[in-house]
């Protein structure tokens, strides 16, 4: 049973802003709809209460992605098919690309949403391991202010954001790329289509005469939430880059997801594999 | 709420609930009982349809949000009473056994041909993705789309 009472149809960010002004939790901002109507259909306890949805598909200030001085806007309510067709995306980002190519299916890719992804925070959502490594900021407005936050702040916990009811995500700001970067994203499913990522990886390389000049790494669907592993990142600067470094390298993020998570019933296979992955995923980004 | 939009390449107007689906208005409102329901949460297809150039799952998007936008279903593809090369094809190559879903696979595979009208077999592949075949007929189904990529070309 879908609860919801008023479906509103506004076409600026300032007219959504007033809409979700007082909000006391009955009012909704819907893009793809393809978490929430789910969730409507399973009756999920985080959706019941809601009466009315702000529909943000006609806002078009939303759907744009620019590159501005040193970095780049990516609209909030810009769809996955956007882009992974968008060639700014491609060319500087991509990471979030190749992530968002292993998102759902076409239908799926059509209507959900980059914002939408993130802000369900759902520790498999593809888009936040790239978008981490990416050193990420997003814009939040209200009626009453504006602020930028960085991604990895803005997510709490499973399902738990700082955004707060009368708050909406209107862009994802990204600091343009150092071109000596280069790295790769991998996602592991239960099948290749339609699957939610059991594990998924995002690296970033920088290697200089052979030493390992900066990697960053981040991690869905293997710790509660998508996140960076500052520590191993720190334990892989300085070292040479070589089959022995990247092994321990691979050990150390396995341990430090174990930290994270604790053991669980799926630690068994999840940790050897994520290492091996890990390794893998180094190798061929030093390959190129 | 009193929605506009297209709905086959006709204007319509017509009064919602703001909880209905878009599958339900297609189904309930209009009998148009082609667009199928699978699974209700966006894995199977069968209830594909053309929003706005796009295949979408018509059982995640509500009515209240159609306004204003171009609805294309399974009934909409034929022309002057004659079956899309994608239903003739189908039919041909025996891409439909149980049928249920055949019209989300079509209007998939229409999709595909809308934007690229001379796709590779990953592509369509990749363009089927999100329908699921429980009689698991999807060499049929490419060989269809394949074959009808072709003609609609020309």
């Amino acid at each position: 049973m879908i609860p919801v009472k008023e479906i509103l149809l506004p076409k600026t960010v300032d007219e959504v802003c007033r809409l979700l002004q007082n909000n006391n939790g009955l009012s909704k901002i819907i893009a793809g709809g393809t978490d929430l109507v789910p969730g409507f259909h399973i009756e999920s306890p985080r959706f019941t209460s809601i009466e009315r949805l702000i529909d943000i598909n006609n806002v078009n200030e939303l759907k744009t992605v620019s590159v501005v001085d040193d970095h780049i806007s990516i609209g909030s309510a810009i769809s996955f098919s956007e882009l992974i067709s968008n060639p700014v995306i491609n060319e500087k980002l991509p990471l979030l690309a190749k992530a968002s190519r292993t998102i759902g299916s076409t239908q799926i890719r059509n209507r959900a949403t980059l914002g939408g992804n993130f802000i369900n925070n759902a520790p498999c959502a593809d888009s936040v391991a790239p978008l981490l490594v990416y050193d990420a900021e997003i814009k939040i407005k209200s009626f009453a202010e504006e602020k930028i936050m960085k991604l990895q702040e803005f997510l709490v916990k499973p399902y738990v954001t700082r955004l707060k009811p009368d708050e909406i995500v209107t862009n994802i700001i990204v600091p343009n790329p150092s071109e000596k970067f280069r790295g790769d994203f991998y996602k592991l499913g239960r099948r290749r289509a339609v699957s939610i990522s059991r594990i998924s990886l995002a690296i970033l390389l920088d290697v200089n005469n052979g030493l390992i000049n900066e990697m960053r790494i981040a991690s869905g669907a293997v710790t509660p939430i998508g996140s960076r592993f500052y520590d191993v990142e720190q334990f892989a600067k300085g070292k040479y880059f070589s089959d022995e470094s990247i092994k321990e390298i691979a050990i150390k993020l396995g341990d430090r997801i174990l930290e994270v998570s604790g053991i669980r019933w799926s630690s068994e296979y999840k940790i050897p594999v994520v290492q091996q992955v890990c390794y893998q995923l180094l190798k061929k980004i030093e390959r190129g | 709420m009193e929605i506009r939009f297209t709905l086959n390449h006709n204007n319509v107007t017509v009064v919602v609930e703001p909880n209905l689906r878009l599958l339900d208005l297609l189904r309930n409102k209009f009998n148009l009982t082609g667009t199928k329901e699978g699974c209700s949460i966006g894995e199977c297809g069968a209830c594909t349809v053309i929003m706005n150039g796009k295949a979408v799952n018509s059982c995640l998007v509500l009515a209240g949000q159609c306004e204003g936008a171009e609805i294309i279903t399974i009934e909409g593809i034929d022309k002057d009473g004659k079956l899309h090369p994608l239903q003739v094809n189908f039919l041909k190559s025996g891409a439909v056994q149980c049928g249920f879903c055949t019209p989300g696979m079509i209007m998939s595979a229409y999709a595909l041909l809308l934007e690229n009208p001379n796709p590779t077999e990953e592509e369509i592949k990749d363009a089927i993705a999100g329908n699921l075949c429980r009689c698991t007929g999807y060499k049929q189904i490419i060989e269809a789309v394949e074959k009808s990529a072709k003609e609609v070309e020309r």
